[in-house]
């Protein structure tokens, strides 16, 4: 009997210390919980992507795969973006989600990890428009540590939050995943774009294009 | 200075030469720097704020036609080495050609690829000095031009 006690009691032991050590691992571990590891658009796995622009029922999902220092996706985000999110992502025609594909400098990587920083905060849009906005020549200092919590605190973020995510550097493997997935998608440059739709055809838009390309692009896919 | 080129351009062969070469070059440079695009279809496009850029990508391609064309028409008549001044202007064609050519393009993708970390600075210095660099180019383009020039009418002179 008591030996059977004892057996019991180092069950229960064993069974509360991997409780405590998972939930450890949880709280200084590599990912966000906060994600929907199934979700996928076409061919691409947009799981670790940005949260959804827009309505998640449109028929019509854009898949931007995009650098915060690339001037091309800074050209894009300013000439373009703007007629399409007017036309098609407030009308609820189509939705957009941006995959990282952060390749031209290190601090390309600091500003996607930092953007997810700011998902957790629910402000992922209002810091991946401030920093389109903010960008500068490439690995200049404008995306350094330093000046991304910056943006975050001119956004109102709670900063202790912030800091611990981003100098915790919890997302860089998110961030990993989304360029690897970009590759994989047969992105060579940025902004490449993948257009889904609910039929699931999808078409490929390299560099950026004006306005026009993806009305006519959309247009034919709805 | 307009003397030699007249000379040269009066055989419409240098003509087409040099509209091949800015042609040849015009194209290119836009599609890498995307002012062209291929797919889905063909479409051209100046965004706000790239109108510089496209100018002197325009400039470059026809000092490139000018310079090229002239010294092939100097090695063809005199029978003259023009190393130095054809390799002034292959070089000032090369600079111009560079600059902003890796940006995030493929051609810049591929670069960082290859070259790692060497790949993205150097991408990095292109692109961001993209305008002082085709700058650089159209003086050296320019400087050439000046040193054909006179050589031919030099030359020319003599000749008669």
């Amino acid at each position: 009997m008591k030996k059977k006690g004892i057996i019991f009691g180092g069950i229960v032991a064993a069974v509360i210390i991997g409780i405590i050590g998972a939930a450890a691992l949880m709280q200084t571990g590599s990912e966000s919980l906060n994600l929907d590891m199934g979700r996928s658009h076409g061919t691409v796995s947009t799981a670790m992507g940005s949260p959804i622009l827009g309505s998640e029922s449109a028929p019509i999902t854009i898949i931007e795969f995009g650098d915060y220092q690339c001037n091309q996706c800074y050209n894009w985000f300013h000439n373009t973006k703007p007629a399409i999110f007017e036309n098609y992502i407030e009308t609820g025609k189509a939705n957009l989600v941006f995959v990282d594909l952060a390749v031209l400098g290190r601090d390309s990587l600091k500003a996607a990890t930092a953007s997810y920083c700011a998902e957790e905060q629910g402000q992922y849009w209002e810091y991946h428009d401030l920093l389109y906005n903010s960008q500068e020549a490439i690995n200049n200092g404008w995306a350094n540590s330093e000046r991304l919590k910056a943006f975050a605190f001119s956004l109102g973020l709670d900063m202790e939050l912030f800091e611990s995510c981003f100098d915790s550097g919890k997302f860089n493997k998110r961030v990993q995943f989304n360029i690897n997935e970009a590759k994989k998608q047969g992105a060579t440059g940025t902004p490449t774009f993948i257009i889904v739709n609910d039929k699931g055809q999808q078409q490929k838009i390299g560099g950026a294009q004006p306005y026009a390309v993806f009305k006519n692009v959309l247009d034919s896919m709805i | 200075m307009l003397q030699p080129v007249k000379l040269v351009f009066l055989n419409y062969q240098y003509i087409i030469l040099a509209a091949a070469i800015f042609v040849g070059m015009l194209i290119p440079l836009s599609i890498v720097s995307e002012f062209i695009f291929l797919e889905p279809y063909v479409v051209a496009h100046l965004p706000s704020g790239s109108e510089l850029s496209f100018l002197l990508i325009v400039i470059v391609s026809a000092l490139s036609g000018l310079v090229l064309a002239m010294n092939v028409y100097r090695i063809k008549l005199f029978r003259r080495s023009t190393k130095s001044k054809i390799s002034g202007g292959v070089f000032g064609s090369i600079i111009g050609a560079a600059a902003g050519a890796c940006s995030c393009g493929p051609i810049g993708f591929a670069v960082i690829s290859t070259f790692g970390t060497a790949g993205g600075v150097a991408t990095a210095f292109l692109t961001n000095y993209e305008i002082p660099l085709r700058l650089a180019a159209i003086a050296i383009l320019v400087f050439t031009f000046y040193t054909t020039s006179k050589s031919l009418s030099i030359e020319c002179k003599i000749k008669n």
